[in-house]
């Protein structure tokens, strides 16, 4: 793995530190500003909410810290890491050890079963959770053996889950985990995820717009046209079945 | 509509590479169907022609002497609508320039006019002067070999004694459009021509004067030829007659004859392995479009377009397939066509030989092409139609992947997680990996052919000319001669070794079946020609009796035991019997043999033997070349390394342009179909593999998934490759198998090697170049959308 180091560590204790960053699509008058200027802390183990309307710039800064894609401008620092001027593989590996990926779509691979799909990324990870164990740690132990296509959507959800907590990443990237979902699964999922993240350690971006979802959250980051336009704690963080929406 | 027109071409264009597949892999089917149909009327059309014009004859007989008054008679059989006697010989050529005798067959042409049958297409030149005894015409094809000049000098031994002959013409005849020397198998054209003379040169040479020894017939339209046959018998039965016959005994027209029933062969099967694959092609990639499309078609019905408007909108992206691959297979089809024309117009001689395919022919491809295409994509269109407009504006769900086999899932479970993803898809979509498989298997087995043929040929020359002919030269004898002779032919210049033989032509008749074949005495022990079967294994002659060739056999429906009539075709027409002793399987020649003393017994010429085979000291060759020139009794000198090397160029050449088109098709048939499965492969499973992306795989895992669906299909290719194209070719052998050879199978291990790796690089470059999309995959794009 490439690694950049800086002179005077950037993050200190931290597990983000983002300067200046930008994310340009397009040029000219036709030119998107997806992200302007974006400066952002993140704790270790923290759970840190995305709250913005569609369209302001999340998915957007998500996708770039978790080694998706690159901002145009700016610097991205993981731990003495550099990720604004990583390589491909670089940036692969990054993913591979570090990141867990929960999409609104779920993303299984339909042609492997629940537990083949956690495999699937256990056999890339260094000390992986066994499929089984990180199945029922979502409460789908009873259905391992089913295809995608035999699973609700609540269900391919949290197999989705196990797939990202099984290789115990330090990080955990949820965008919009329960958007396709309806309440009661949405609760299933957001209580696996609040699970894992006392239990691992894991620091958890979480990405929603809905300001319900965003009571989860040690901090919640407003997002408005590509900018933060605050950031607040909340002093107590609500559990997912107080949620309503 | 009109935007829906360009909804069509908008869909082709993006799945640019399966429509690029199809169109090739069709574009070949139509190409050679176009090819082999058109060839082979081409050359019907002109042999009927030729032989219209030209007068070819129906009837043919030759004789030992028959005054000349005797053609009035003939020309009174009823339904003989003409005839012309001749004088014919053959005679031994002394070339300007050419060490080793060649020799020619004779043909008198009459003293007034042109002859009334078979008739000649004078290519350059003039006719003889009647009144100019060394006036004469040449055959194209000996003329073109040779380099040979009008006026020009020849030297010919005729009957013995030494001519000069001026070439005043170059021609070709309807009799001569193949020329093989008499008992030769491959023609050799440098080697073996046809000379015309004028009647009272040739007849005074031969000492036939007012008489002669061979007649052609034409006969008037739907006559019954056998009574004329026998009516042309009886006249000449006085005088030596052999029996007239028709043009299946030509040994011209038999070979065209031959040849196009191969055309006719290849035109029924090698297309529609393409057909059948390119319906499947189009087959898989409408699924594909319409699996894709399910919403836009979900959108039209809910606009009121009707089952048939979608049926139709579909269909039309198939037909233009079709309408493309018959417009290049066509145009491919006649460049070809073209091209072996200019190959076939050097071995069969017609004043003008062009590929012309007619109308027909390209309206048929094209309705073929139609036919593949509506075919391959009636179950997708189908599909399309029965979809209810509510289910197709529905996201479609995850593909399903069932339960597998319980031996599946033992298999699976031994799998690391990304082989088995490969391996679900090809256990989910089999018609589509059979059809990947189907299409490799047909490239290695056209290719496994491609490799046969060479091999079969190799082996061929090597029993021919290694293992069964050891002699250098055979020299034929215009009369039998006292076995004396060997001492005779032992004192020239440079003979090492000489070994007597004698062959005699025949009919051989048994259980109503007539056919004509050389009875050749086989000398036990022999060092210099021998016979021997496909296990090089030498086959001794006979105690007693006649060992027939299995084909022969066959033809006679003679066993061992049975009794056959043999009619001697020259000399003194001989009617005799003997008894076939066993069938034996020679490598080449499908003759009937006997040991040398009996044979020349039962033809009531006890130690009299037709020619001797020669070796040589290599460093007397032109010495004794120079003698045998000068040797009056000499029929014909055959020259092993004359013909190996003539084998060996026609070889090169006739094979080499069909090992190239072999090559280029079984290419575009593992290139196509290879290329169609990895993108759509590719096209289906972005999404999954950009997911894998995303989730830290780097893309050679990821190119893994990819490529590793590829590289099983086309592995499971390779036995069933094999095994068809072995079944091919023994099938083909037979079929090319006729009374010169029997071609044996060959197992080439090499030819086998190179089949399987050619296919399976083709398959290797269509997977790298899809594989590059592997690298282009949109890992941010692929999590917004869902499927
Ligand atoms: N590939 C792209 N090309 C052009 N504009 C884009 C692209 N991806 C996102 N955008 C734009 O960037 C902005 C932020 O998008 P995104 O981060 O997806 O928003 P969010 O996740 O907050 O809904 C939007 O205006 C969007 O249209
Ligand atoms: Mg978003």
């Amino acid at each position: 793995m490439q690694v950049t180091e800086h002179s005077g560590n950037p993050t200190g204790d931290l597990t983000y530190a983002l300067r200046k960053v930008c994310k340009r699509y397009g040029d000219g008058t036709a030119a998107v500003h997806a992200l302007r200027d974006v400066d952002l802390e993140v704790k270790p183990a923290e759970m840190l909410v995305l709250l913005g309307p569609s369209g302001s710039g999340k998915s957007t800064l998500l996708n770039i810290m978790g080694g998706l894609d690159r901002a145009t401008s700016g610097e991205v620092w993981f731990g003495n890491q550099n990720l604004s001027s990583m390589n491909d593989d670089a940036l692969t590996q990054y993913r591979r050890k570090r990141v867990g990926f929960i999409f609104q779509f779920y993303n299984l691979i339909p042609s492997l079963t629940a537990r083949e799909n956690v495999e699937l990324v256990n056999e890339i990870a260094d000390d992986p959770l066994p499929a089984a164990e990180a199945l029922e740690l979502v409460g789908l132990g009873g259905r391992l053996d089913h295809f995608p296509a035999q699973l609700s959507g609540g269900e391919q959800q949290r197999v989705a889950v196990a797939r990202a907590i099984a290789k115990r990443p330090a990080i955990m990237m949820c965008d919009e985990p329960t958007g396709a979902l309806d309440v009661r699964t949405g609760v299933r999922v957001l209580e696996a995820l609040v699970e894992v993240n006392q239990r691992f350690g894991s620091t958890l971006l979480l990405v929603t717009h809905n300001a319900d979802v965003a009571r989860l959250g040690d901090r919640v980051v407003r997002f408005l046209d590509g900018g933060i336009r605050s950031i607040e704690s909340n002093s107590r963080r609500a559990a997912p079945s107080d949620l309503e929406w | 509509m009109r935007v829906l027109d360009r909804k069509v071409l908008r869909d082709l264009w993006r799945m640019r590479i399966n429509v690029f597949a199809i169109v090739l892999v069709l574009g070949c089917g139509v190409a050679i169907l176009v090819m082999a149909v058109g060839m082979r009327g081409s050359l019907e059309r002109t042999r009927l022609n030729y032989y219209a014009v030209y007068k070819m004859a129906d009837l043919a007989v030759s004789l030992v002497r028959a005054p000349a008054n005797i053609a009035n008679a003939l020309a009174a059989v009823p339904g003989v609508s003409a005839v012309e006697t001749r004088v014919t010989g053959l005679a031994l050529l002394d070339l300007p320039g050419v060490k080793e005798p060649a020799s020619a067959h004779l043909v008198s042409l009459p003293r007034i006019g042109r002859p009334r049958v078979n008739d000649l297409s004078l290519a350059q030149g003039r006719w003889p002067d009647p009144d100019r005894a060394d006036e004469v015409l040449v055959n194209e094809a000996l003329a073109t070999a040779n380099g040979f000049q009008l006026g020009e000098e020849l030297a010919a031994t005729l009957h013995g004694q030494r001519h000069t002959l001026r070439i005043v013409g170059i021609a070709n005849s309807p009799e001569f459009v193949f020329v093989t020397a008499p008992g030769e198998i491959f023609p050799q054209q440098d080697r073996f021509g046809v000379i015309w003379m004028g009647e009272e040169a040739l007849a005074r040479a031969y000492d036939l004067e007012g008489a002669f020894n061979n007649a052609v017939f034409r006969l008037s339209p739907e006559v019954d030829s056998v009574k004329i046959k026998r009516a042309i018998d009886v006249a000449l039965a006085p005088y030596g007659s052999a029996g007239a016959y028709d043009r299946d005994r030509m040994p011209s027209d038999r070979f065209l004859t031959e040849e196009l029933g191969q055309l006719a062969t290849m035109a029924a099967f090698l297309p529609t392995f393409f057909i059948v694959i390119a319906a499947f092609l189009v087959n898989i990639s409408l699924t594909r479009i319409i699996a894709a499309e399910r919403s836009n078609i979900g959108l039209l019905k809910a606009f009121g377009y009707s089952d048939r408007a979608v049926a139709t909108h579909y269909a039309k992206g198939a037909l233009l397939m079709a309408a493309g691959a018959a417009a290049l297979g066509s145009v491919a089809g006649w460049l070809l066509g073209r091209m072996m024309a200019s190959v076939y117009q050097e071995y069969y001689r017609f004043p003008r030989l062009e590929f012309e395919a007619s109308a027909g022919v390209y309206a048929g491809a094209l309705g073929i092409a139609v036919a593949c295409a509506v075919a391959g994509s009636l179950t997708a269109v189908i599909a399309a139609v029965r979809l209810a407009p509510a289910a197709a504006l529905a996201p479609p769900p995850p593909t399903s992947f069932g339960s597998n086999s319980a031996m599946l899932r033992s298999f699976s479970s031994h799998l690391d997680a990304k082989s088995r993803i490969i391996l679900r898809r090809i256990v989910r979509f089999p018609r589509r990996s059979a059809t990947t498989v189907i299409g490799i298997s047909l490239a290695i087995a056209v290719l496994v052919l491609a490799g046969t043929f060479p091999a079969v040929m190799e082996r061929l020359m090597h029993v021919n000319f290694t293992e069964a002919n050891r002699q250098d030269v055979s020299l034929s004898f215009v009369d039998a001669r006292e076995m004396s002779v060997v001492h005779g032919v032992m004192n020239l210049p440079g003979v090492i070794l000489v070994e007597p033989g004698r062959a005699d032509r025949v009919i051989l008749h048994h259980a109503g079946k007539s056919v004509e074949e050389t009875l050749i005495g086989l000398l036990p022990d022999a060092r210099l020609s021998r016979l021997v079967d496909a296990r090089l294994e030498v086959i001794h002659p006979p105690a007693a009796g006649i060992a027939l060739a299995r084909a022969l056999a066959e033809k006679l429906d003679a066993s061992p035991g049975d009794l056959l009539e043999i009619e001697q075709t020259r000399g003194r027409r001989l009617i005799t019997h003997a008894r076939v002793a066993t069938i034996v399987d020679p490598m080449v020649g499908a003759s009937a043999y006997m040991e040398i003393d009996a044979l020349a017994r039962l033809m009531r010429e006890p130690g009299l033997i037709t020619g001797v085979n020669v070796r040589l000291d290599a460093a007397q060759y032109d010495r004794f070349n120079a003698a045998i020139k000068e040797a009056p009794a000499l029929a014909g000198a055959s020259f092993i390394n004359l013909a190996e090397r003539s084998m060996r160029e026609n070889f090169d050449r006739g094979v080499g342009v069909m090992n190239f088109i072999y090559l280029s098709f079984a290419s575009v048939m593992a290139g196509g179909v290879a290329f169609s499965a990895a993108r759509i492969t590719l096209a289906e499973q972005e999404r999954d593999l950009a997911t894998l992306r995303v989730l830290g795989f780097t893309r050679l895992e990821v190119s893994y998934v990819l490529v590793g669906e590829l590289a099983a299909l086309g592995l499971l290719a390779v036995v069933p490759g094999v095994i068809a194209g072995t079944l091919i070719g023994e099938w083909l052998m037979k079929l090319f198998s006729n009374d010169l050879y029997s071609f044996p199978y060959v197992f080439n291990a090499a030819g086998y090697a190179v089949a399987i790796g050619f296919a399976l690089g083709c398959v290797a470059a269509a997977a790298m170049l899809v594989r590059t999309g592997v690298d282009r995959l949109d890992m941010v794009g692929v999590l917004k959308a869902r499927d």
